[in-house]
């Protein structure tokens, strides 16, 4: 049952923090509520003051510069903007689709990206596909406004680096680099996903529409999973091993023959996600999982010509 | 001439429902009510020391607190086949969350505030989470004996059976503990006071919550009132007497009528399906003919024993399925652990019986080199043929149905192909078939009450409850049907003890059938009555009058309904009542033998699987239904599909999972129930119309059917594509993936 509280509107981030220093510990951030009200709803969290952000003009902007390739995503966009943006869905498809499969139409519809991020609840999307891209996230506190890569906002299950008076206010996503393509591919059957594996890759020759791509050669790769361990990673010694080995030497599939390197690459991957058991299954089978994906959204990836992504149990 | 019956007639609530209209308990705003809230037990196994409530009670806004030591005068104790239950925990308290005290207030903060003044001494005693060692002699006791109940079924001698075997197979078969998850969670208003008692309330049976009431507060029964509105989905999990004696006792302490809405996590709390360890020994006849079976069943009922006697009862009356057996011994038992009480769920004990009897009929067609289907066909009782001794001989013909479901998803092509076929390197597909049999209908106790107005226009009174199922809709064209009136002439109203006659139950596929029955007698005795005022105004023997759109119609003349009661009563004034009893000597007493009729529940599903990561999808799942007479086709198909996926629940992910006597995922974020996303990609059902149902226009009920074979079907299929039998649900990806490492020698 909700407890009762007082509802503070601000209209500028200045006006949010400030009755964040005000309030301490009996205040919260209120965006879309439908993490936070649930908690609240449960008694797991209690709060005097809730601070809602959505007031705040601006924050439910997203911007794309073309120069730079730099999207900016205000803090308070739905994940149902995000999927519909015109911006995101023609310069970063992968993450319209992977956004358009988050939660249900209800909690995207409400649910925000700010939220989702300082959360911080393990079994995100975002939290997963955004390391692919060198994100940034812009905090503002008393002090002033601060930027970090998105790999250091999130500490661990419910924990992150903001202070108490601090509001995350914009997500920097900049371009991939000329020729790279992404995917997502998330598993489960639970309301939120049990893992989540991105890849993104490029390849040379960049192959044109129709020609084979199994003799090009990785020249960048990134991996990251998430949703099953603690906080999503990068995966650098699983990348390391991709590099450099042609298309046909990591995807032997077709052939009927299995790549050592990429078996390795999805123990490490596996490995890396530091997969927990919990409701959703033991840490031993999402392990097993990951690697699978691994495999699948590196196929995926070097096969598109856009990044992409899966639906759950596709 | 048909005007409704068998036509898809649109639902009389559907309006009302779509826009929000339709009233549910919780909608309800009664003078006078305060809210009321439960302190529930953390502990799953433990003594009460002390309550102290007087902070509670102390605390301005609150009405009443209610605790053991608030029950003088009232027998605080129910349940449908063994009174265990309290009203709220006396001794001790036996499941985590179990109802250790309420308060009333005057809104529901103040009552949450009062909760946290409760204090409660616990001293918590040693748990019992597994019906394997509640039987150990000496493990801790939550009553007197940790087995519930135990019931058992005999013919024939099977040892003898089994030396006359060939071969004989026996295995070993779990089902998960599950959970109705009806939309609307258990709601009551109690309102007590020294002249009786009303109950608005979610209640599938309130008739018998009716009985339970007055026992336990000393009046009769027409001091005592029950009032459902609709029903936001039953399943069972509404069945008998749940939450209503503690919004009773909790109003009499607060002397206001108070309002009791549980959450889904509550709920959870309050009822589930019952766990289960099945053991099945069969011995067969190398040309596949069944001998002899032996069943061992062990059902984990919980800490009270709600239904779980009667569960007990037909889970083993079921397992024999609808083959015919020289010889079956069955011991079935419920036994207590310290969990949620388990009772009645959709088609009660039969999934978990199916489960294990149909996944055996593969291993052993498989093991004899045996079609599947062949070997179900050529074991399979046949109309008129007696299925269990000293019952009802089978009305229907489930061979015919089997082949049906078999035929719709392309079964012979599979067989010629003999098992799984590869899709790409990591899907494989198979088909798979699951049916059994249940004794339905309860008992034939139903009463119904059909008055027609003066303007021709009919009110149905029944005390079935509207559950979701369409009842209102099927009563309305029953009556429509018999007295040649438009469908929009027609109101059913349900489920007010004190206005309705009796009915027994909402439950086991019953209500189209029976109440049915009485409504369509009722609707007999208004004809009846008619005609004799139409031979008065015609001057003519009955005879040579009939009936035909709303009119009695004599030698070319007609006269309306209305205007007949008009002439007897004088002035636009009067109405006719028509009587319909459904008792074990109405109806020539062809009722009276058990069951009622018989409902079958056969599946037939193609899966493809996904080896790598253990994923099921369903591309095409077939259902079929015997109906007799389908009253509204529509619906029908309607409550199969959602008994079907209801099934499709338990087997591929639903699952409470217990740790340490807590309860680890009573809400739906972590317990998975089936969503549009997991729909198969094609959902038939079949019905079959026979006409040979014991209802109203030769129907028979169904709805349960449905839920009963997905279990085996899918997991049979699984095999057929793999060759991995599992005989764990539900079958998750994770579980599936280890079978076929296990398989594979990897574990
Ligand atoms: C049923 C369900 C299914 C879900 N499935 C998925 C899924 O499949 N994939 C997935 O990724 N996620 C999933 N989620 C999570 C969902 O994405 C988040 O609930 C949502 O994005 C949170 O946003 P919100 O605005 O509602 O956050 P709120 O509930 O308003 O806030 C959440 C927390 O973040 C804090 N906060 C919010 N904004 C800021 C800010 N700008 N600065 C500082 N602190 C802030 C709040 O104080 C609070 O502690 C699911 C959630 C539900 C309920």
């Amino acid at each position: 049952m909700l407890r009762p509280f007082k509802l503070h509107e601000p209209t500028s981030v200045d006006d949010a923090v400030s009755l964040l220093g005000r309030f301490g510990e009996e205040a919260k951030v209120y965006c879309g509520g439908t993490e936070l009200l649930l908690a609240m709803k449960e008694g797991l969290l209690r709060y005097n003051h809730l601070v809602n952000i959505k007031t705040i003009p601006g924050l439910d902007e997203v911007g794309y510069d073309q120069g730079s390739g730099m999207l900016s995503i205000g803090a308070t966009v739905t994940h149902t903007a995000l999927e519909h943006s015109p911006q995101i869905q023609s310069h970063f498809p992968m993450i319209a689709e992977a956004e358009g499969n988050v939660a249900n139409v209800r909690v995207r519809n409400v649910g925000t990206i700010g939220g989702n991020l300082c959360f911080s609840e393990p079994h995100s999307d975002p939290g997963a596909f955004l390391l692919l891209f060198d994100t940034q996230v812009e905090i503002q506190g008393p002090g002033g406004q601060r930027t970090i890569p998105l790999a250091e906002l999130t500490l661990g299950p419910f924990e992150t680096c903001l202070e108490d008076d601090e509001v995350l206010t914009r997500i920097l996503v900049p371009q991939f680099p000329q020729g790279m393509t992404g995917a997502y591919l998330k598993f489960g059957y639970h309301a939120r996903p049990t893992l989540g594996v991105g890849v993104s890759v490029r390849v040379e020759p960049t192959t044109s529409d129709g020609e084979h791509i199994e003799r090009a050669v990785v020249t960048e790769v990134r991996v990251a999973v998430g949703s099953a361990g603690p906080k999503a990673v990068r995966v650098a010694e699983a990348e390391q091993l991709l590099m450099g080995k042609t298309v046909a030497e990591l995807l032997p599939g077709s052939n009927g023959g299995e790549s050592s390197n990429m078996n390795e690459a999805s123990r490490l991957a596996g490995r890396a996600a530091d997969a927990m058991d919990d409701i959703h299954g033991s840490g031993e089978y999402k392990e097993h999982m990951i690697g699978v994906f691994l495999k699948r959204a590196f196929a995926k990836a070097v096969n598109t010509r856009q990044p992409t992504v899966q639906s759950p149990l596709s | 001439m048909t005007t409704t019956v068998g036509k898809p007639v649109p639902r009389i609530d559907a309006l009302d429902k779509v826009t929000g209209r339709a009233a549910y308990v919780g909608d309800l705003e009664i003078p006078g009510m305060v809210h009321g809230l439960i302190l529930r037990s953390p502990w799953p196994h433990a003594r009460v020391l002390s309550i102290d409530s007087t902070e509670a009670e102390r605390l301005p806004g609150v009405l009443g607190v209610l605790t053991r030591d608030h029950l003088e005068g009232i027998d605080a104790y129910f349940g449908s086949v063994v009174r265990d239950r309290p009203i709220v925990a006396m001794d001790k308290v036996r499941y985590q969350g179990e109802p250790v005290a309420a308060v009333a207030a005057r809104d529901l903060a103040t009552a949450q505030e009062a909760l946290e003044l409760i204090r409660v001494e616990y001293e918590e005693l040693p748990l019992v989470s597994e019906m394997e060692e509640a039987l150990v002699p000496g493990s801790p006791a939550l009553h007197e004996t940790n087995l519930c109940a135990e019931q058992h079924y005999d013919w024939g001698d099977v040892e003898e059976g089994f030396a006359q075997s060939d071969r004989v197979f026996e295995d070993t078969f779990t089902f998960p503990m599950v959970y109705h998850y009806a939309l609307e969670p258990h709601t009551s208003i109690g309102h007590y006071t020294n002249q009786g008692i009303t109950v608005w309330s979610t209640a599938q049976h309130p008739f018998l919550v009716r009985s339970d009431l007055a026992r336990m507060f000393g009046f009769s029964l027409h001091q005592v009132r029950i009032i459902v509105p609709y029903l936001g989905g039953g399943f069972g999990s509404k069945s008998y007497t749940k939450m209503e004696p503690l919004a009773v006792a909790l109003s009499k302490v607060a002397g206001r009528p108070v309002r009791l809405a549980l959450s889904v996590e509550e709920a959870f709390k309050t009822v589930r399906r019952h766990a289960a360890r099945l053991t099945v020994k069969t011995g067969v006849k190398l040309d596949g003919t069944f001998v002899a079976r032996e069943c061992l069943i062990y059902l984990d009922t919980g800490a009270y024993a709600d239904n779980g006697p009667l569960v007990a009862g037909r889970a083993g009356e079921r397992i024999a399925g609808p083959y015919r057996w020289p010889s079956l011994k069955v011991s079935s038992s419920a036994v207590y652990t310290n969990s949620t009480p388990a009772g009645s769920f959709r088609s009660i004990g039969a999934p978990q019986a199916a489960w294990a009897s149909e996944s055996q009929v593969d291993i052993i067609a498989h093991d004899l080199g045996i079609d599947p289907l062949e070997i179900r066909i050529k074991n399979m009782v046949s109309r008129g043929e007696e299925v269990r001794r000293g019952q009802r001989p089978l009305e229907g013909d489930p061979a015919t149905g089997l082949r049906l479901a078999a035929e719709a998803v392309g079964w012979d092509d599979e067989a010629a192909e003999e098992s799984g076929r590869a899709v790409s390197s990591a899907l494989v597909t198979g088909k798979g078939l699951g049916c059994n049999l249940s004794g339905v209908g309860s008992s034939p106790t139903s009463t119904a009450l059909v008055r027609m107005h003066v303007d021709g226009t009919l009110t149905v009174l029944v005390g079935t409850t509207e559950l979701g199922q369409g009842s209102r809709s099927a009563m309305a064209q029953v009556a429509s049907e018999e007295l040649t009136v438009p469908m929009d002439s027609v109101d059913v109203i349900s489920s007010d003890t004190s206005i309705v006659p009796y009915d027994r139950s909402t439950g086991s596929s019953r209500s189209t059938t029976l109440m049915g029955l009485a409504v369509q007698d009722g609707a007999i005795e208004v004809k009846d009555q008619l005609l004799e005022l139409a031979a008065l105004h015609f001057e003519s023997p009955v005879e040579e009058l009939s009936i035909e759109e709303g009119q009695v119609l004599c030698r070319g003349e007609s006269i309306g309904f209305g205007e007949l009661i008009q002439e007897e009563f004088g002035g636009v004034a009067g109405e006719l009542m028509g009587r319909g009893y459904v008792t074990p000597r109405s109806h020539g007493g062809r009722l009276a033998q058990s069951p009622v009729f018989w409902e079958v529940g056969i599946s037939a599903a193609e899966v493809e699987l996904d080896v790598e990561t253990g994923a099921i999808r369903i591309p095409h799942y077939v259902s079929v239904a015997d109906v007799g007479k389908a009253i509204n086709p529509q619906q029908c198909e309607g409550q199969d599909e959602g008994a079907a996926m209801q099934g499709l629940g338990h087997t591929l992910f639903e699952e409470m999972l217990y740790e340490d006597g807590q309860l680890l995922n009573p809400n739906l974020i972590d317990y998975k129930v089936p969503t549009f996303a997991e729909l198969p990609d094609k959902l038939e059902t079949i019905l079959i119309e026979n006409g040979d149902g014991p209802g109203p226009f030769g129907s028979k009920g169904l709805g349960e059917g449905g839920i009963v074979a997905a279990g085996p079907a899918v997991a049979n299929a699984i095999f057929r594509a793999t060759g991995v039998r599992i005989k764990e649900l539900p079958l998750t990806p994770e579980r599936v993936w280890r079978a076929l490492r296990r398989a594979r020698g990897q574990d």
